[in-house]
């Protein structure tokens, strides 16, 4: 009887409840479009801005304090220490591999460059010779991987093409350019080889006064076969807190393994410096400290608005939960009038808005799935996956929701004198 | 009685008679409007709020004397030009001999201005010692200048030309930039050593990447003596994060408000078609199409501006704590959003409640009467 009832309020009443389920479908899509945004909008957000600018800095152990001033690099090649460039692709068999996203090396030096043709300024050119991977691959174990200042610093601005690897072509730094007069397409001749300006480059510091060469062409020209001063490495890592800024040296086998185990800038430094160990490894501390406080605001941010939408769609869904059921007071009447007990009246419309809070939480959870990667791919350009765990949160919240829209109004409705009810003066 | 206020009457009673439906109509246009005026005011104000969060990103702009250094006046015009809420640190570099023969740069600025605009440094000491001494009043030395020049615990001295100076050894910093390379001592001490005043001087300008690159080109105009650049790697982050957010944070409330908003439309929808019988007896009686559509119109129009008000004071509170909850800055209400998102809120009920009748006005009243 029970059963058939239920069915049979389904079959006569399809509007009404086509009503409340879309209303807990569209309720619970919020949610759980929200909750995947609020829960990945940090991770993207950090990859983001790591493909954009690097955070780790490698230098060689023991070399000797750089001399720059006002981007001009005073301290001879033929001082400090190197890393050696064929150690690097060891970087990529760390642990935390996946999440080193780049690097790219760094050798220079001050060079007398040929002007040619000589313009109104001169025939030389003194000024940096600055060698490093644009784009170059790189031979790790797994798969090719691509690296260079195009992939770790986006924000370089080339006027003009970047050069290839293997060519002969350099940027030249936008200070510089103005200062010496060079143009794209002008030639640098350097001992027996000759470099083409193929682009001018905008960064805001030292490169501006530099001539940017492919590493290896550097290499041959300074003297310095297989060997680069510094080298930036973006990876990324998880905000900084206490557990982050222990010393690794002090700890005991288990915590290490923990803390090796949390992708922090700084474990990710210590498996560099134990896969490089002629290396030190330290933060490019504005880019790693502050972009960890911008992008928990920013995840705080989106949470917030996560918490409000999903009051405001359960506000939504248990109005028009009340809604239904208030409507359905003479059907109560009838029903009392016939002898049913409040608790037969309550399970029966409980169990309807638990069929309800069902259905629509599955709909709303393959609705909010799609919003979520279509949000996903329009703003990072990579869909937001969401987690199987929060159609288990979304379809209690749907129970919940419903659970708490209908029972006020069932309890309202069995008070009633059902006499009243069906005369329709309540 | 008059016909106006026959209507004013029909309308009051309908609300207050069916307390529960108008409730129902209201809470969601309240909900409704509350999402979009939560919406609305943090979109509109997150330029304002993340400005706040990237100053901790270090200095955005340097600017550098194109021949010896920045006159005393030249920094005045910088500051004029920039603004009150923008920082200007000057800062002198010189290239000077330590121990050893050592050759390194020192720096001198106004270490609590500097440190002010740098704070992620970390340094090796909290930055009061136990006597209340602030670290900003000692020479800083950067962790690889420091390891170089081994000078555990007295003091040590640099040289410049024929000049000299001892300096006492003081807390040590990381930056994880070629600045922990250098030294950095006080104005005073740097001019004693060197004679030499600042030739740069490191800027943190307030405001959007937009803004930001406004002040470049006013700076360049006004000062052409001196070059003005962007440190490209802070304000490309900043866009980044704040065109990302942006976009994140309109997607997302788009999506909810379109969302409650078809809730809403279809709970008022039903709760009208609930009423057939009320429209079959004011036609039965006599109302005419449009005395019917007005009433209705003006029930949900009643409703929908109370449900609007109380909507855009919640949202404005809403608002104002998740500036105070994420940012430590409240968001301040934008009264301009309530003509909005009041006019919305009604539009979108009358809409609601006035496109069934239209399905209603196809039946014949006495069909509806007798429930068909």
């Amino acid at each position: 009887m029970f059963l058939r009832l239920l069915f049979e309020s389904f079959r006569r009443q399809r509007r009404r409840k086509a009503f409340a389920l879309l209303a807990i479908a569209l309720g619970m899509s919020i949610s759980t479009a929200m909750i995947a945004v609020a829960t990945d909008v940090g991770d993207k957000m950090n990859y983001e801005l790591r493909s954009r600018n690097a955070n780790l800095l490698l230098t060689p152990m023991d070399d000797s304090l750089d001399v720059n001033l006002g981007g001009v690099n005073l301290k001879p090649a033929s001082e400090g220490a190197y890393i050696p460039e064929s150690d690097l692709p060891r970087m990529k068999h760390i642990f935390w591999a996946h999440n080193i996203l780049g690097f790219a090396p760094f050798l220079s030096d001050q060079r007398t460059f040929d002007v040619n043709p000589p313009n109104a300024l001169g025939a030389t050119l003194k000024a940096n010779l600055m060698g490093t991977y644009f784009a170059q691959e790189v031979k790790t174990s797994s798969e090719p991987f691509i690296t260079g200042v195009r992939a770790v610093n986006k924000f370089w601005q080339v006027q003009g093409n970047w050069p290839a690897d293997d060519s002969t072509d350099a940027l030249a730094g936008a200070s510089l350019a103005a200062k010496s007069n060079l143009h794209i397409g002008d030639r640098l001749g350097i001992g027996s080889l000759t470099l083409k300006i193929s682009g001018i480059v905008t960064t805001g510091s030292s490169e501006d006064e530099a001539i940017i060469a492919p590493l290896h062409l550097v290499q041959r020209i300074l003297g310095r076969p297989n060997q680069v001063r510094r080298v930036i490495v973006s990876a990324m890592t998880k905000p900084e807190d206490d557990f982050a800024r222990r010393d690794p040296r002090g700890m005991s086998q288990a915590v290490l393994e923990r803390w090796s185990c949390s992708p922090y800038a700084t474990s990710i430094a210590f498996q560099i410096h134990e896969a490089l160990p002629g290396v030190r490894v330290d933060q490019i501390r504005p880019a790693e400290q502050a972009q960890g406080t911008v992008l928990s605001s920013v995840s705080g941010l989106m949470l917030l608005l996560t918490i409000a939408s999903l009051v405001a769609s359960a506000l939504a869904v248990s109005a028009v939960m009340a809604a239904t059921i208030i409507e359905r007071r003479q059907e109560i009447g009838l029903m009392k009038s016939l002898g049913a007990g409040n608790t037969a009246v309550a399970s029966l419309f409980l169990t309807e808005a638990g069929l309800l809070a069902i259905a629509g939480g599955l709909a709303g959870f393959g609705l909010g799935t799609i919003l979520a990667q279509r949000m996903g791919q329009s703003v990072f350009g990579s869909p937001i996956t969401v987690h199987p765990v929060v159609l288990a949160i979304v379809l209690f919240a749907a129970l919940v929701v419903a659970f708490a829209g209908s029972t006020g109004a069932v309890l309202k409705a069995i008070h009633f004198d059902p006499a009243l009810v069906l005369r329709g003066d309540a | 009685m008059s016909r106006k206020r026959m209507l004013l009457r029909l309308v009051l009673k309908a609300s207050w008679m069916r307390k529960d439906r108008a409730f129902t109509a209201f809470l969601s246009i309240a909900v409704v409007a509350t999402m979009a005026t939560v919406a609305l005011t943090v979109y509109s104000d997150l330029e304002g709020t993340f400005s706040r969060e990237f100053r901790s990103f270090g200095a955005n702009v340097i600017v550098t004397a194109r021949s010896s250094s920045l006159t005393p006046d030249e920094v005045q015009r910088i500051r004029n030009i920039v603004g009150p809420k923008s920082e200007v640190v000057p800062v002198g570099y010189a290239v000077v001999t330590g121990e050893n023969q050592q050759r390194l740069v020192a720096a001198g600025t106004d270490l609590r201005a500097f440190h002010q605009l740098n704070p992620t440094w970390s340094f090796n000491v909290d930055s009061r010692n136990a006597s209340g001494e602030s670290i900003d009043s000692h020479p800083w030395m950067g962790t690889r200048a420091a390891e170089s020049l081994i000078a555990d615990s007295g003091n040590y001295d640099l040289h410049y030309g024929s000049k000299s100076l001892t300096i006492q050894r003081g807390p040590v910093f990381k930056s994880g930039s070629e600045d922990d390379s250098r030294i950095y001592l006080g104005l005073e001490d740097f001019q004693r050593l060197t004679g030499l005043h600042p030739n740069t001087a490191q800027l943190r300008i307030d405001g959007s990447p937009a803004e930001i690159e406004r002040q470049i080109q006013a700076l360049s105009a006004s000062l052409p003596e001196i070059q003005v650049k962007p440190v490209r790697q802070i304000t490309a982050a900043q866009t980044t994060v704040l065109d990302k957010t942006r976009s994140i944070v309109l997607a997302a409330s788009a999506v909810v408000v379109v969302l409650i908003v078809v809730c809403m439309v279809a709970t008022l929808t039903g709760a009208v078609l609930e009423r057939r019988k009320d429209f079959a007896v004011m036609k039965a009686l006599g109302a005419s199409n449009s005395a019917v559509n007005l009433l209705f119109a003006g029930e949900a129009a009643l409703t929908s501006v109370v449900g609007a008000l109380l909507g855009f004071l919640v949202g404005s509170v809403v608002a104002f704590w998740i500036g105070l909850a994420n940012f430590g800055a409240a968001i301040l209400p934008r009264p301009d959003l309530l003509v909005p998102v009041v006019l919305g809120s009604v539009l979108l009920a009358l809409i609601a409640s006035t496109a069934p009748l239209r399905l209603l006005r196809r039946i014949h009243p006495a069909g509806i009467l007798r429930g068909e």
